[in-house]
């Protein structure tokens, strides 16, 4: 177990789909050769098939302890990098912009799709990156101990030195957040921004976020948000707890508009989005935690005050960030054991 | 610890030509030996069980004025290999990215192991990559990456050497031929030989294997 464990919770309710945080990590991590498929932080929109192509249902994770078997993602599955016609367009005229090749899959292929429940669409946008779970299949996997697990702060890092691109940590993942550089030969996943964090810098995800949909700190830190928002409130949650990593990025779950015609009810009453399809992504947890804040919205419309929503609105970055030095870490004292 | 149990018969050759040429005529000259294969079981639970569709490799070991020679030749009825453009810029820049083609294909390879220091008595050292007391050298050739050497003391140990050696290989009639120069392939020695076949996903101990043989 690490000392400490950083964490990020996001509030779906808050996510615009911009894809700002994909391009602040892609712009400052993965620009490198052989990484021009990677998005080590990538948003989905859900239901939707996914980054890559059905993650969620090719394997990985745990099954009564042991790694489940899995598919590997094909390039196709991630999606297809290609370059526009820029130089024709500007400079000769006369013609649209187009793809230089035939465009079949791309990591946001199925975009603002969503699905219908009796007529109505509903879909939302799921903010994805590396869990940094406290029991990675990742790490468990990999025959040369090439992925740690930081003692100080509970990052997960593959050592480009000792990996040797055998990909198992790819099939074990259950949430295929690990990617292979074929140039390289070599795995290459979310570092969680650790140089900033030590530091005591946000990630770039994190900072860019016009939506400012996350937050960041350690989980055993009691004055974080994260602590709060996970520990406290119990208003945010890992994605598949099932699959057996206990992953350490947290979500909010969403809450959609109400239905045509609902106005008086509540989301269980006359939900927007299938229950099964948030129990199938948090866990049956996930209506509790929407019974509760849902509680949470009835008290701040009734004029009283609600900690919770105030502390999700989240407006300035020291009341979404509490991220000490590493050389200050030591001042945490825990209090919270999951 | 495993008891020494089989001999190799080599030749001893002055090559008129390059040694490493597959075609060379002095390989016609050495007598190839048939070397059984053996699977490793099921390791990791993430993968498919694999079939066992190479039993064997010819191998042939020439010691001549020029250095000590090894030919290894092996059916495979795929052919994996890539070859990759170079990663030349690790991180940002202002350029327009080369492109990882592929994230799920895997090469075939071969591997021939010796122990890293001479065999006293008739013990080899363990096949799994050597032990603490019996470090092994390993000489890798990979269809996609060339040739490596690297070095282990046990299962899970294995590290690059950094250094590469001279290997030369070719592809032809659902056959894979690898000449490789190990210096320390001397008479004597005892070697191991492994072979990957990367359409069934091979890397790693999930491979074909052979006991250990002995130089003569």
């Amino acid at each position: 177990m690490p000392q400490h464990q950083i964490s990020m919770v996001l509030d779906l309710n808050k996510c615009l789909g911009c894809q700002t945080c994909t391009m602040a990590c892609k712009k400052l991590w993965t620009d490198g050769d052989g990484m021009d498929y990677m998005y080590w932080n990538n948003v989905e929109t859900r239901p939707g098939q996914g980054y890559p192509r059905n993650w969620d249902k090719i394997g990985g994770g745990f099954e009564d302890g042991k790694l489940r078997p899995s598919e590997l993602p094909t390039k196709e599955d991630y999606g297809q990098t290609f370059e526009y016609n820029y130089a024709e367009r500007l400079f000769q005229g006369g013609m649209q912009a187009m793809p230089q090749e035939e465009v079949r899959n791309t990591p946001n292929w199925d975009e603002d799709v969503g699905a219908l429940m009796l007529g109505e669409n509903y879909y939302f946008y799921l903010p994805r990156l590396c869990n940094h779970c406290t029991n990675p299949a990742c790490l468990e996997a990999c025959p040369r101990k090439a992925i740690y697990k930081r003692a100080e702060d509970g990052i997960v890092l593959v050592d480009q030195d000792r990996c040797e691109g055998y990909r198992y940590c790819m099939k074990a993942c259950p949430y295929k957040k690990i990617y292979f550089n074929e140039l390289l030969g070599k795995a290459q996943k979310c570092i969680f921004c650790y140089p900033r964090i030590e530091k005591g810098e946000v990630n770039a995800c994190a900072k860019q976020c016009p939506g400012r949909l996350r937050f960041v700190g350690y989980l055993d830190d009691p004055e974080s948000a994260v602590h709060k928002l996970v520990h406290v409130y119990k208003v945010a949650l890992g994605l598949f707890p099932e699959k057996g990593t206990e992953p350490n990025v947290f979500y909010v779950p969403p809450f959609n508009p109400p239905r045509t015609g609902s106005y008086g009810k509540s989301v269980l009453e006359d939900p927007r989005m299938p229950m099964d399809y948030l129990k199938y992504l948090f866990g049956d947890e996930v209506i509790d935690v929407i019974r509760r804040l849902e509680g949470e919205l009835h008290r701040a419309q009734s004029g009283g005050t609600s900690e919770v929503l105030q502390l999700l609105i989240g407006r300035d970055e020291h009341v979404r960030y509490q991220i000490p030095k590493h050389e200050d870490l030591i001042q945490i004292q825990g209090v919270h054991k999951a | 610890m495993k008891r020494l149990e089989c001999l190799l018969i080599c030749s001893a050759a002055a090559f008129a030509q390059n040694a490493l040429d597959p075609a060379a005529a002095e390989w016609k000259s050495a007598a190839p030996v048939t070397l059984a294969l053996h699977r490793t079981p099921p390791l990791y639970p993430t993968d498919a069980p694999a079939a066992l569709e190479i039993p064997s490799v010819q191998a042939q070991i020439i010691h001549s004025p020029a250095g000590n020679f090894v030919r290894l030749e092996w059916a495979d009825k795929t052919r994996d290999s890539a070859v990759l453009p170079k990663a030349e810029h690790a991180w940002q820049g202002d350029h327009l990215v080369t492109q990882s083609a592929a994230t799920d294909r895997f090469s075939d390879a071969c591997a021939v192991m010796i122990p890293a220091k001479p065999i006293t008595g008739d013990l080899n050292p363990s096949l799994q990559m050597g032990d603490p007391d019996h470090p092994v050298h390993i000489f890798v050739w990979d269809g996609t990456r060339g040739a490596a050497v690297m070095e282990a003391s046990g299962r899970e140990t294995t590290k690059r050497t950094g250094q590469s050696f001279p290997a030369q290989a070719q592809y032809a009639a659902g056959k894979w031929t690898v000449t490789m120069q190990i210096p320390d392939l001397q008479a004597g020695t005892p070697f191991a030989v492994a072979i990957w076949n990367g359409s069934q996903q091979d890397r790693d101990g999930r491979k074909y294997f052979t006991i250990w043989y002995r130089a003569q």
